[in-house]
């Protein structure tokens, strides 16, 4: 329109303009796009007229085509024209084709080509590592090995040497290093995703102690205790189960994230589900609903008319439910102050039991060491300040539970502190109780002291001894190798820089990390009560106030959609999402209330050379 | 069935296992010790968790009111 305009102004009106659009869209050849495109014709007398127009027609960015004025020859270019356009399609056609060819027989061998590419270019950056030695003409190469595949390796290099039909073979050594060799835990494919939970959180240092071996129990015993039910311990199950019986054909697929992330825990979680079901069991919870399945239950009514069931409660009549909680508290009103005393006095024993043996570990890593200094002026202060307070209370749990005693625990524990020379009183649980409460009060007192005064001075002992030994050392090699002198250099190196006031400050943090960590830590136990609480309360809100709610009413569409909702609802909520808290506080106390008591986690992680890690890196 | 009872059914069942992880998964020193470990852990923390929820019903200080419905 604007075209027309233009003209029709710039010529005062003095040419004919017809135009139609083309039916086809055209390809434009400058972008590629398909575009509308239109034909026009103009009629105009003149050359200024005519000089106009073409400028307009520039400005427009229209094409022009010379077309005579003779009709024959107007027929003669619209059959040049046609000729053309039809040999020029024949040949785009052809063209692509062709690349269509070339393209298929090229993907079937493009990823086979990718992969030999890769492979070379991994093996040249392996090469890069190692280091030309110039006068011998050979390429020279440090690394790091297992002990037991020195042989295989023997025999790799010979065959290696035939396989390339070299004269000269490989030589292999073993080097004398004093740097930290890499951490290797040969794993299967049940205890690598535990040794990887473990790794997360920081590679074991060279030869400590492997939490992971503890790991593949605790932890999903510990998620169990938050979990606790039956039945949706049995759903995990099933959903566990089919990714082990699909494991094969799984393994080869590409699956998504979260997939993937699953696939790898599977053995976690059917570790999780096992030992959920067997707390299920014990907290007698199957989707909330408690079953009587060990025998009848130990509590009975006064008297037979049972007036007074709201009022006063059951009497215990028969001997304690064999296994588990006893089928009547669940629905009843004292059921709340129940469990919640039994779950937190459990997290109390549960927890002492993990950190006890944290500090049993870090025992046994001394020991390995020969590092007599951190056995007696570390673990034993440890093993007695925990054990005289938390071990204390864990065994006034169990006396007030064996004598049924009525000993309030929360003020014994705090008056232990406050005012340990008072009488006990009605919290007393056994007799001699003050006297054993104030030894145990000052063996702590004691151990505070002893884990943080001698071990500074110890390290400092030992340094200057090491640094006597070496100077002597240093003037006797004077004519030595080379070797020896650079390697002494090296050790003089680290020993000079012991300052005794850093190692003091470290020991004091150390010291009252643990002190504090003490309460800290077996408090932060409790979550094991919490989640549990948590997850119980939630199965039977589902279940009292979805299910049984829509069961009441008689419309059977009411009853359905009450089903898809607590099935919804189960999956979703519990399954789902309780699964990955308790999942991630059971993480937690391992990582940081167990750990931290023994593993210092900073090794390196020993990644041999490997042709099937490349795959794996490609994606 | 009562408390040492029971117990003792845990330390059988608990040996029982580790007989059959040797028996049947025995694959030298080093791999026994560890099946071992794992037998051992287990079988603790299932009769910890056992006969601390046995020994809080043994004597215990509340009774269950029935909510009345």
């Amino acid at each position: 329109m604007a075209f027309e305009r233009i003209l029709f102004r710039s010529t005062r009106g003095n040419i004919f303009l017809r135009q139609e659009p083309v039916d086809e869209h055209v390809t434009d050849p400058v972008s590629g796009e398909k575009v509308v495109k239109n034909a026009f014709i103009i009629f105009y007398s003149g050359d200024r007229a005519k000089a106009k127009i073409l400028k307009i027609c520039d400005a427009f960015n229209a094409n022009r085509y010379p077309f005579p004025e003779d009709v024959s020859k107007q027929l003669h270019t619209v059959q040049e024209v046609s000729a053309k356009l039809s040999e020029l399609k024949a040949t785009i056609d052809l063209g692509l084709a062709h690349r269509g060819n070339i393209l298929k027989s090229i993907a079937s061998e493009f990823e086979n080509w990718n992969r030999l590419a890769n492979k070379e270019k991994s093996i040249y950056h392996t090469l890069n590592m190692l280091s030309v030695d110039v006068t011998k003409k050979c390429l020279v190469g440090e690394g790091w090995t297992p002990v037991f595949a020195a042989t295989q390796i023997q025999d790799a290099l010979q065959r290696a040497t035939i396989d390339s039909k070299s004269q000269v073979g490989s030589i292999f050594q073993v080097l004398d290093t004093k740097e930290s060799p890499p951490t290797y835990f040969q794993t299967n494919k049940f205890t690598l995703a535990f040794q990887e939970i473990v790794d997360a959180y920081g590679v074991a240092k060279y030869q400590e102690a492997n939490p992971g071996v503890f790991t593949i129990v605790t932890f999903p015993f510990l998620f169990a205790v938050m979990f606790g039910d039956w039945g949706h311990g049995i759903c995990l199950l099933v959903a566990t189960l089919y990714l082990i019986i699909q494991e094969k054909k799984l393994a080869s697929q590409k699956l998504g994230d979260i997939m993937e992330m699953m696939f790898g825990g599977r053995y976690v979680i059917m570790m999780m589900s096992l030992f959920s079901i067997y707390t299920g069991l014990v907290y007698n919870e199957f989707f909330s609903v408690p079953l009587e399945l060990f025998g009848k239950s130990a509590y009975a009514c006064r008297d037979p008319s049972c007036g007074d069931a709201a009022t006063e409660g059951l009497l215990k009549v028969r001997r304690t439910y064999p296994f588990g909680v006893d089928p009547v508290w669940h629905g009843s009103r004292s059921e709340l102050p129940f469990l919640n005393s039994l779950k937190m006095k459990m997290s109390i024993l549960l927890g002492v039991a993990q950190m006890n043996l944290g500090i049993i570990i870090s025992y046994f890593n001394a020991k390995f060491f020969r590092n007599s200094v951190n056995v007696w002026y570390q673990f034993v202060p440890q093993l007695i300040f925990l054990n005289s307070l938390f071990g204390y209370l864990s065994v006034l749990i169990i006396i007030k539970w064996c004598t049924g005693a009525k000993a309030d625990l929360y003020h014994t524990m705090i008056y232990m502190f406050l005012s340990p020379t008072d009488e006990l009183g009605e919290n007393q649980l056994f007799p001699g109780q003050k006297t054993v409460q104030l030894v145990l009060l000052l063996l702590a007192l004691v151990a505070v002291p002893w884990m943080l005064i001698p071990k500074p001075f110890f390290l400092k002992m030992e340094h200057e001894r090491r640094r006597e030994g070496h100077q002597y050392a240093m003037l006797q090699s004077a004519d030595e190798s080379v070797v020896a002198d650079l390697g002494d250099h090296e050790d003089s190196n680290h020993h000079e820089e012991f300052e005794f006031s850093e190692v003091f400050v470290h020991q004091l943090i150390h010291t009252i990390e643990f002190v504090l960590g003490a309460v800290s830590n077996t408090a932060s136990y409790l979550r094991l009560w919490a989640l549990s609480l948590a997850h119980s309360e939630l199965s039977s809100v589902f279940y009292d106030k979805v299910l049984l709610l829509t069961w009441g009413y008689n419309y059977i569409t009411i009853r359905l959609s009450g089903i898809a909702i607590f099935i919804a609802a189960t999956v979703g909520v519990l399954l789902v999402m309780e699964t990955l808290s308790a999942f991630l506080h059971a993480l937690r106390l391992h990582w940081v209330e167990f750990q931290n008591k023994f593993y210092e986690g900073d090794g390196y992680k020993f990644a041999p050379f490997s042709f099937a890690l490349i795959g794996e890196e490609e994606d | 069935m009562g408390f040492l009872v029971t117990t003792l059914i845990f330390l059988l069942s608990g040996g029982v296992a580790s007989l059959l992880s040797l028996l049947c998964c025995n694959r030298g020193p080093s791999t026994n010790l560890f099946h071992l470990t794992l037998v051992i852990t287990a079988t603790v923390c299932c009769w910890m968790m056992w006969a601390i929820v046995y020994l809080a019903q043994l004597k215990p200080l509340i009774n269950p009111i029935l909510s009345g419905e």
